[in-house]
């Protein structure tokens, strides 16, 4: 039987591919209309946050008003119930910061790297302890409580919690920490090796849930290797690594923790790990402590382009999407159920144990010459300086921690009549107090006079845009050079000493949404409309140019960061140690700045001798050292780091946001289990 | 055995010695950069906050230098590699260390195959024969049409094109999924289900190579055809009375692939390089990525692993062309 058909002419063909090339554009085009809301409104929201009652860690929930932007409007559409083979909505999905995996199959982190925020360190490992900036607390994990150490900080001593079982059911013990110590200490392929082999003589197991470390040499921070701040040493499974033969090739798949998911699946192409939640999570700490975790199923997915990113967000199938300044206002106006971690601007997540900034290579003259540096700090205009690096969003600091946490509190207020009261030499007896402590609310202002809509309040400036900076004083920094033999030619244009053109090459690295590549562009121009003829210098060689001192201005961190938690800044100052400084062209050990003074040795020295646990011998070492910091100038410290995170509410709610900020905010930082069993899901 | 000698055995010799030269510059760009891996590596690990004390740092890079097989002088590191080589071995990956870059390889290798070797041959087929007739019959209001959509599509950046496919397709009317190679929770598996939801994935990354390389084939075709179509030797054999499918087929179409031909051999040479923007915009796994990060990371091993590829590729793409050119143009022959 002969079939009827029809046939396309040639016409007809070109007619309907035009029509339906047509209807493409037009479909494309149709998007939902961008809808920034800048309304404000009073919400009553019920948050669930962590409170310590007698010393104990209780979840408690409370009805909170909050300022916000107008609610989301209902969703328009419902969203698959499976995605891949996960069910929607019993499933949390965020992004793997550090990219693809490169080993997906290898789960042995205590070689080499092995992308640990794909869920390791954030949902299936266990510290003993980890750094909450949010709050500014320690957290116990397999630990009891705070390490002891002996009068001479020879011997260091560490509880351990009861009632914790690997993933594999089998109980965590002591033997499990002295198997580890040991195991690093033999074998070389393991990263902390030659940190063990330094510092501990021995290992050994008081009982069960107690052990002791005999060190080498004094060590008052010894304890802060295992101390979680987007790594530590762990502790591994003896039962498991003592049957390898060679635990540096072990694979260890699957990988086994205390946390409280275990491996469910994982991408041979390293697009994906999922997690899923231990049967007896009540095991893990994070289960003792908050309960149980939320999410039946976590996955870390990779997405190499934040255009995906936004996309899969705004179709839910990305729970949490870590964008640039431009890609999270895109999210934000066009969908109806993703919120930022402020509610109103500057929207950004402000509370990260980083200060960006500016970075000197003190080794490299004219760098070297503190003057120089002042002068350099003093030709900047700190309010243009930040909206051009951050649209006007980032938390200022004029000290070398950022304005977070313990910080403020311990440091930044108490610092206040000392920074009004420091004054650098201008030369000719001439004094400058360079400090402004209406730095933050000019900035302030000039984001409100772009539009921005956000309190006014004197806690919400200082939480938004910090307690003060410097001033804006070209004619200072001018006397600060012309006073160490630079001098202007006919353009205006500044001269270094010898009468050649003062060139500077600000180097960032290649990602331009990356903080040293915005502080790089801002401070380019700032320093150009002073006269320098200064320019960014793009390179992915970054790290080792500048750990071997080839560079003369870079965006890395100014100071090294601080834990984030605790009053301690032994971290941040002992980086500046003189020790560790290695002549130009070798790898430096201490900060790339290559900047130490007898002073900072000697505060150092103090610091090392002072009980980390006596808080208030701890801070006035520390304020010393910040004070010599501030004189010396070896890296301006800018704004706080800032990430830009948009969180989907259609399936899950109570976010740690600046309303509610129960925990840090991350995914990707080893606290993030922590957060799961505050999650809530919506029943979608 | 005037062919052996006079060009066969002098081209192999020529092969051999673009293959090693090739192999000893890759050996030897990524050791005179700044990037060294054990610096690197030690940047990434105290970046990521691991344990990385600075008064213990002079141990670790010892460390790593050792577990590297970076110690020595660089001709010892060039001797060891030509053994490693020979065995068909090319090391342990520094940055995935103990991985080995064999496996790294063998398993990015397929999807990077799949998708353009695919690609390719489909867009220079398709790509040459529309733009051969397009160019034959140019007068045509289809062929200008079809010239006038290449024309359009052809300048787009790739980023863009492969961006607003993106957008499309798999946000506004959702036929496609966002990004990856497989579902998430897919674990691979030889059956029809697994077969399918790959090509799924890949469909999209297909399209946005093929309409922009097949707009450049057709161009680039259609132009070769137009000006053969005007020699002398075409409008003799029209007023000769030959068959106009001669005259298309053995006359224009065979005298115009010859660039062509050429053109799809270091197409296929090139493949072994991947498709870096592709894999960025997909998500899609391959070998672009892989290789990026190999730079970026100073990870020697993995980069001469992935370049050797390229080059042998290329090399014998063509060498191959040379050898079989005279099959596809009578006028050439090497004796």
């Amino acid at each position: 039987m002969k079939e009827s058909r029809k046939k396309l002419s040639r016409r007809e063909f070109l007619r309907s591919a035009a029509v339906f090339t047509t209807a493409m554009v037009a479909t494309a085009c149709t998007t939902p209309t961008p809808e920034i809301i800048k309304e404000r409104e009073e919400v009553p929201i019920e948050v669930t946050r962590v409170v310590e009652v007698e010393g104990e860690r209780v979840v408690e929930v409370e009805q909170v008003v909050v300022t916000a932007t107008a609610e989301p409007a209902p969703p328009k559409e419902q969203a698959p119930a499976v995605l891949g083979t996960f069910p929607r909505s019993e499933t949390f999905i965020a992004r793997i910061l550090t990219g693809r995996v490169g080993s997906p199959d290898n789960f042995n982190f205590w070689v080499g790297w092995k992308w640990n925020d794909r869920g390791l360190q954030n949902l299936a490992a266990e510290p003993f302890w980890t750094v909450d900036f949010a709050t500014g607390d320690i957290i116990n994990g397999l630990a009891d409580g705070d390490p002891t150490y002996n009068a001479d900080f020879t011997e260091c001593t560490v509880p351990l919690r009861k009632g914790v079982a690997w993933s594999d059911g089998e109980p965590f013990t002591a033997a499990d920490v002295v198997y580890t110590v040991e195991a690093l200490k033999e074998y070389s392929g393991f990263n902390a090796h030659s940190f063990f082999v330094d510092n501990v003589d021995e290992v050994t197991a008081v009982d069960d849930y107690t052990v002791k470390f005999e060190l080498t040499k004094p060590n008052s921070r010894f304890h802060t290797t295992f101390l979680d701040r987007w790594g530590c040493t762990r502790i591994m499974p003896k039962h498991i690594f003592e049957k390898e033969e060679d635990p540096v090739q072990f694979p260890f798949n699957p990988f086994v923790g205390c946390g409280p998911y275990k491996l469910h699946s994982f991408d041979p192409q390293g697009s994906w790990t999922a997690w899923e939640r231990r049967e007896d999570w009540d095991k893990s700490p994070t289960g003792i402590m908050y309960g149980m975790p939320k999410p039946k199923y976590v996955i870390y997915q990779y997405f190499a382009d934040e255009g995906a990113q936004i996309l899969a967000q705004l179709t839910h199938q990305l729970d949490v999407a870590e964008l640039s300044a431009d890609g999270l206002k895109a999210l934000l106006a066009q969908s109806k159920t993703s919120r930022a971690y402020q509610p109103t601007f500057p929207y950004v997540v402000n509370n990260d144990p980083c200060i960006t900034g500016i970075r000197f290579n003190t080794a490299r003259p004219p760098f070297d010459n503190v003057d120089v540096r002042w002068a350099l700090v003093l030709a900047i205009d700190i309010v243009e300086y930040t909206s051009i690096a951050v649209d006007s969003s980032g938390t200022l600091s004029a000290v070398h921690v950022p304005h977070l946490g313990p910080y403020p509190r311990d440091y930044i207020r108490p610092m206040q009549d000392w920074l009004k009261s420091f004054t650098i030499d201008v030369g000719n007896g001439e004094t400058f107090a360079p400090y402004d402590p209406t730095a933050p609310q000019r900035v302030a202002d000039y984001a409100r006079s772009r539009g921005y809509i956000f309190p006014d309040t004197p806690e919400f400036i200082e939480q938004a845009f910090g307690l003060g900076w410097y001033k804006y004083a070209p004619e200072i920094a001018e006397k600060l050079l012309l006073k160490n033999g630079f001098s202007k030619n006919a353009d205006g244009k500044w001269l270094l000493p010898d009468g050649k053109p003062w060139k500077i090459s600000f180097m960032s690295g290649t990602v331009l949404s990356n903080h040293d590549a915005r502080n790089a562009a801002a401070a380019v121009q700032q320093w150009k409309k002073f006269g320098i003829d200064a320019e960014m210098y793009a390179t992915e060689h970054g790290d080792g140019l500048q750990a071997t001192g080839d560079y003369d201005v870079s965006g890395g961190w100014p100071a090294q960061e601080p834990w984030g938690a605790g009053p301690d800044l032994y971290r941040v100052l002992d980086l500046w140690n003189s020790a560790y400084i290695r002549p130009v062209g070798e790898r430096t050990q201490g900060h790339y700045s290559r900047w130490s003074s007898d002073e900072m040795d000697a505060i150092i020295k103090e610091l090392r001798e002072t009980d980390p646990f006596d808080t208030e011998a701890v801070i006035a070492v520390g304020t010393e050292g910040l004070k010599e910091a501030v004189r010396n100038m070896p890296g301006i410290p800018t704004y706080g780091y800032i990430g830009f995170v948009g969180w989907d509410e259609y399936y899950w709610t109570n976010w740690p946001g600046s309303e509610n900020p129960y925990t840090q905010p991350y995914t990707h930082w080893p606290n993030f289990k922590y957060t799961t069993p505050f999650l809530q899901p919506t029943g979608m | 055995m005037t062919f052996v000698k006079r060009y066969l055995i002098p081209r192999l010799i020529q092969y051999v010695l673009v293959i090693w030269l090739g192999i000893t510059i890759v050996f030897l760009i990524p050791r005179i950069t700044p990037n060294d891996p054990v610096m690197r590596m030690i940047g990434e690990l105290r970046g990521r906050g691991s344990t990385l004390e600075p008064g213990s740092m002079d141990g670790i890079i010892r460390d790593l230098t050792e577990m590297y097989g970076l110690e020595g002088s660089w001709l010892d590191q060039y001797w060891a590699f030509w053994g490693r080589l020979f065995r068909g071995d090319f090391g342990v990956s520094f940055f995935q260390f103990p991985t080995r870059v064999n496996k790294l390889i063998a398993t990015a290798m397929p999807w990077t195959l799949g998708l353009l070797l695919t690609t390719t041959a489909i867009t220079w087929t398709l790509g040459n024969i529309i733009g051969g007739l397009a160019g034959y019959y140019s007068r045509r209001s289809w062929s200008r049409v079809l010239d006038a959509v290449a024309m359009v599509v052809r300048p787009l950046p790739y980023y863009i094109f492969a961006f607003m496919l993106l957008l499309i397709f798999a946000y506004v009317v959702r036929w496609f999924p966002i990004t990856g190679g497989a579902p998430l929770g897919a674990i691979p598996t030889f059956t029809w289900a697994y077969i399918r939801s790959v090509l799924w994935h890949s469909t999209l990354p297909a399209a946005s190579l093929m309409i922009l390389g097949g707009a450049v084939t057709f161009q680039t075709m259609k132009l070769l055809v137009q000006n053969i179509n005007a020699e002398n030797f075409v409008q003799y054999a029209k007023l000769g009375g030959v068959k106009e499918s001669r005259i298309v087929g053995k006359y224009i179409i065979r005298n115009a692939l010859l660039p062509q031909i050429t053109g799809l051999a270091l197409s296929f040479g090139q493949i072994f390089s991947g498709a870096l923007i592709t894999e960025i915009v997909y998500g899609y796994p391959g070998l672009g990525m892989l290789l990026y990060r190999a730079i970026i990371n100073g990870d020697y091993n993995l980069i001469m692993g992935i370049t050797i590829f390229s080059i042998v590729g290329i090399t014998t793409a063509i060498l191959f062309v040379d050898l079989t050119y005279p099959l596809f143009d009578p006028r050439v022959r090497y004796i």
